[in-house]
C-alpha cells in the first residue's frame, strides 16, 4: 500500500512531541527552539534532551530539519548570516547562545564530524594535531605526539596510517578519512561529538567500521548523530528522534520507536512507506 | 570583383549551403518524418555542407593572394625589354614600381615615358583578368564542393563524425595561431638581439653598470660613444616593482581576505566592482596622478625631514604602480579564497578554531598557488608597466638603490630607444631588442621558479 506524502501531512498540525524528550541525566537540553532562514521557518518548536554517554539519533526525511538543529547544537549555523535561532539551549546548563559563551571554546566542547570527509589538506599527523596545537593541548611535541598517537587509536585508525603519518590526509581512503576526521575531533577531547550523517558517502564495510567506532566512543562521550539509514540508527542509538517538516515529531529509546511508534508519521517513516 | 566582395559572398553562400543540407538530407531521409532513419541529423549535414562551401573557398583566396603578385611579376617582366630585364634587382623593383603606381592611378600623363605606359596598360589588363579568373574560381570552388558532398549524402553518410573532425581542426588551428604569433614575437626579438650582439659584447650588455645609449650617427658628429650596460635599467626595473609589490601584495591580499571571509554580501557587491574599476583607470591617468600628485607630495614630505628626494623619484612611481595592482591582486586571490572547499573552513571551525586561524592554516595553504599566480600576474604587470615610470621615475639611468631618486626601467628605455626617426643598423635601435628579450627571459624565469615554489609548497585538496 502506497500512501501520498502530501495526505498524510496535509492539515495535521504538529503541537506535542509524542514520548518522552527529557532524559534522565542530560548533556544537553533544547526547549523550544525556532530555527530561521530568513523568514523562512526550518526548526519548530523543538524540544529535546541529548542523554550523557549516550547516542542520540536524529532520523527523518530530507529536508525535515535534522541537520539543521544539529548545527544549532555547536552554533555552526553562525557563519550563516541569514539564520536566525530562538530558544534555550543548554551544555550542562549553561546557555550556549548566550553572550559570554564564546562559540570558539564551544565548539572545542562540541565537535563535528561531516557527511563528507573533510580531511584538511595537510599530513596525516599535521591533521589531528591542528586542533591541539590551536588550543595549546600539548605542552610538549612528545606530549602532541601522544595525543595524535591515541587519537588515531581511539578512532581505530591508527594500525592502518602508523607507518606514513607524514603522508597526506587527503590520500586515504574514503572510510579512512572519515575516521581522520572522528580522529581530529577526538584529539580535543571533546564532551559531545555531533556527526552528520558520518558514513553515507561510504561502502558498507566502512561504515560497518564507522558504527562500531561509535559504539565504543559513547563511553567516554556524547552523541548525537543525523542519518539516513533507520538500520543505522536502529544498531548504534539508545534513543531515535523522528524529525517531519522542521517539527520534533517523535522522541523515545530507540527499541520503543522501531517496534512500537506512537505516532503515525513516525510508523510510515520507519516502515517506509515515504521519506 | 574585390577580396572583401568575395569573402562577404563566400560567407552568404556558407550561410544558405547550411541550409541547402538540411534540406537534402531530409529529403535523402523521405521527409522530416523519416529523420531517425538517418545516421545523422539534419543540423549535422547543414554543418558539414556549409564546411564544405567555406572552408576550401577561403583557403583558395588565401592562396591566390599569395601566389597572384608573384605570377603577374614575373608576367610584367617577361613583358618587357630585355635591358630592362637586365637591372639590377634593386633598380628593377623601383621600375616595376614606378608602372604599378601609373597602373593603379588615374592620372594618364604620371610620366610620358611611353614603355612604362605601354607596361602600365598592360599590368592593368592582367590585374583585370586575374580578378575574373578569381572570381570565378573561387565561387565555382564553393558550389562545386556543395554539390559534391550533397550528392554523397546517403542514410548511413555520418557527417556527424566529419563535422566534428573538420571543428576540432578549427579549434586546432585557432590555438596553433596563438602560439604561432608568440613565437614569431619571440623570433623577431631574438634576431634584432642577435644583430645587436655583433656589435655590443653581451657580457657588456648584461654587466656593464653604465647604460647611455647615444651614439654618434656620422663622423663628424660630437657625442658619446654609448654604453650599453643594462644593470641600472633591471635594477631600476626590480626596485619600482619592488616597491609596487610591498604595497601591492599585502593590502591586496588582505583585501580578498576581507572581501572573501568577513565582508556582508552587500558590502561585497558594491566593493567589489569598486575595486575592479581602479583595475580600468588607464595607465596614463595613473601616470600623472604619480607625477602631479604623489611625487611632489614626496618631495615636499621627504624635505620636511631634510631628505634629499629628487623631483622624480622611484618611490613615486612604485607607490602608484602598487595602487594600479592592487586590483590584479586581490581580485584573482578572493577567487583562489573562494574556490576553496566550504567543508575544509567549516571542518576547522567545528575544532573550535578560530576564524583567523582558520584562515592562517586552512585557507591561505590551500589557495596558495591561486594567489602566488596573482601576486606573479601582478609582478608582471609592474615589470611591463610604462606609462607611470615615464612621468614619474624619469628617464635617468642611475644604479641605485635608494627608493628616493630617480631611476629608469627597461620598458620606458625600450620605449626611448625606438620613438623617434630611427635606423635599423644601429646598435641604439637593435639594443631596445636586446632588452625586450632579457625582460622575456626574466619573467620566464619568474614563472618557472614560482611554478617550482608552488609545487613545493602547495597543499592540495580535491
Amino acid at each position: 500500500m502506497t500512501i501520498k506524502t502530501k495526505s498524510l501531512t496535509d492539515g495535521m498540525e504538529i503541537e506535542h512531541t509524542v514520548g518522552n524528550v527529557f532524559a534522565d541525566d542530560p548533556k544537553m537540553s533544547m526547549r523550544n527552539v525556532d530555527v530561521f532562514y530568513n523568514d523562512k521557518q526550518a526548526i519548530k518548536n523543538v524540544s529535546i534532551d541529548l542523554a550523557r554517554n549516550q547516542v542520540t539519533a536524529l532520523i527523518g526525511p530530507s529536508g525535515c530539519g535534522k541537520s539543521t538543529f544539529l548545527r544549532c547544537l555547536n552554533r555552526m549555523n553562525d557563519t550563516i548570516d541569514i539564520c536566525k535561532i530562538k530558544g534555550s539551549l543548554l551544555l550542562d546548563g549553561e546557555d550556549i547562545y548566550h553572550k559570554k559563551m564564546d562559540p570558539v571554546l564551544l565548539r572545542a566542547r562540541v565537535g563535528m564530524v561531516f557527511q563528507k570527509p573533510n580531511p584538511f589538506p595537510k599530513s596525516i599527523y599535521d591533521n589531528v594535531a591542528y586542533g591541539p596545537r590551536i588550543h595549546g593541548l600539548a605542552a610538549s611535541k612528545d606530549d602532541l605526539d601522544e595525543i595524535v598517537v591515541t587519537s588515531l587509536q581511539k578512532a581505530g585508525l591508527y594500525k592502518e596510517v602508523k607507518d606514513r603519518l607524514s603522508s597526506s590526509g587527503t590520500g586515504l581512503s574514503g572510510g579512512q578519512q572519515q575516521r581522520l576526521c572522528i580522529a581530529r575531533t577526538i584529539a580535543v577531547s571533546p564532551e559531545i561529538i555531533l556527526m552528520d550523517e558520518p558514513a553515507s558517502a561510504l561502502d558498507p564495510i566502512a561504515t560497518a567500521i564507522i558504527e562500531e567506532l561509535i559504539d565504543e566512543l559513547k563511553e567516554k562521550y556524547t552523541i548525537a548523530i543525523v542519518t539516513h539509514s533507520m538500520q543505522q540508527a536502529a544498531r548504534i542509538s539508545q534513543t531515535t528522534a523522528y524529525f517531519h517538516m522542521g517539527s520534533l515529531i517523535e522522541v523515545g529509546s530507540t527499541d520503543h520507536i522501531f517496534t512500537n511508534p506512537s505516532h503515525q508519521l513516525t510508523e510510515n517513516y520507519i516502515t517506509g512507506r515515504f521519506g | 570583383m574585390t577580396s572583401t566582395a568575395l569573402i562577404l559572398i563566400i560567407t552568404l553562400l556558407t550561410l544558405g549551403s547550411y541550409w541547402v543540407g538540411m534540406q537534402r538530407s531530409i529529403k535523402v531521409a523521405g521527409g522530416v518524418s523519416q529523420i531517425k532513419n538517418m545516421h545523422s541529423l539534419p543540423q549535422q549535414f547543414g554543418l558539414l555542407t556549409a564546411f564544405c562551401c567555406g572552408l576550401p573557398a577561403l583557403f583558395l583566396l588565401l592562396l591566390w593572394g599569395i601566389v597572384e603578385p608573384i605570377i603577374i611579376q614575373s608576367l610584367l617582366v617577361d613583358s618587357l625589354d630585355a635591358q630592362v630585364q637586365a637591372l639590377s634587382s634593386a633598380d628593377l623593383s623601383l621600375y616595376l614600381n614606378d608602372i604599378r603606381i601609373m597602373a593603379d592611378s588615374t592620372l594618364s600623363e604620371l610620366s610620358n615615358d611611353g614603355v612604362k605606359q605601354q607596361a602600365a596598360l598592360y599590368l592593368q589588363v592582367l590585374k583585370d583578368q586575374a580578378s575574373i579568373l578569381k572570381s570565378g574560381l573561387i565561387l565555382i570552388t564553393a558550389l562545386a564542393s556543395v554539390m559534391f558532398i550533397a550528392s554523397r549524402f546517403k542514410l548511413s553518410f555520418s557527417a556527424r563524425a566529419l563535422s566534428e573532425s573538420v571543428t576540432k581542426f578549427l579549434f586546432l588551428s585557432c590555438s596553433v595561431v596563438a602560439i604561432f604569433t608568440t613565437l614569431g614575437i619571440l623570433m623577431s626579438v631574438l634576431f634584432e638581439s642577435l644583430q645587436f650582439f655583433k656589435s655590443v659584447s653581451s657580457l657588456d650588455f648584461l654587466f656593464g653598470t653604465t647604460w647611455s645609449p647615444q651614439i654618434a650617427m656620422r663622423s663628424d658628429q660630437v657625442g658619446s660613444s654609448g654604453a650599453f650596460g643594462a644593470v641600472p635599467l633591471f635594477a631600476g626595473t626590480m626596485l619600482i616593482s619592488f616597491i609596487a609589490m610591498t604595497i601591492a601584495a599585502p593590502v591586496g591580499l588582505l583585501t580578498a581576505i576581507y572581501l572573501s571571509q568577513y565582508a556582508s554580501p552587500t558590502l561585497r557587491t558594491i566593493a567589489k566592482p569598486m575595486l575592479e574599476i581602479l583595475a580600468g583607470i588607464p595607465t596614463v591617468v595613473y601616470g600623472f596622478f604619480a607625477a602631479l600628485t604623489v611625487a611632489p607630495f614626496i618631495r615636499d614630505t621627504g624635505e620636511a625631514l631634510g631628505l634629499n628626494v629628487a623631483s622624480e623619484s622611484a618611490l613615486a612611481a612604485g607607490i602608484v604602480m602598487g595602487v594600479m595592482i592592487i586590483p590584479f591582486v586581490s581580485s584573482l586571490s578572493d577567487d583562489a579564497l573562494n574556490a576553496v572547499p566550504k567543508a575544509l573552513k567549516e571542518g576547522s571551525l567545528a575544532m573550535g578554531a578560530t576564524e583567523s586561524e582558520t584562515i592562517k592554516k586552512i585557507l591561505l595553504p590551500a589557495a596558495l598557488p591561486g594567489i602566488i599566480g596573482a601576486m606573479l600576474l601582478a609582478v608582471s604587470r609592474a615589470i611591463g608597466e610604462t606609462m607611470i615610470v615615464v612621468m614619474a621615475a624619469g628617464m635617468a639611468a642611475n644604479l641605485t638603490a635608494n627608493p628616493l631618486a630617480a631611476v629608469t626601467t627597461v620598458t620606458v628605455q625600450i620605449v626611448t630607444l625606438l620613438t623617434g626617426d630611427q635606423e635599423f643598423d644601429s646598435p641604439k635601435t637593435l639594443a631596445a631588442f636586446a632588452l625586450g628579450l632579457m625582460l622575456f627571459v626574466t619573467t620566464l624565469l619568474l614563472n618557472v621558479i614560482a611554478l617550482k615554489v608552488v609545487r613545493k609548497y602547495r597543499e592540495q585538496y580535491d
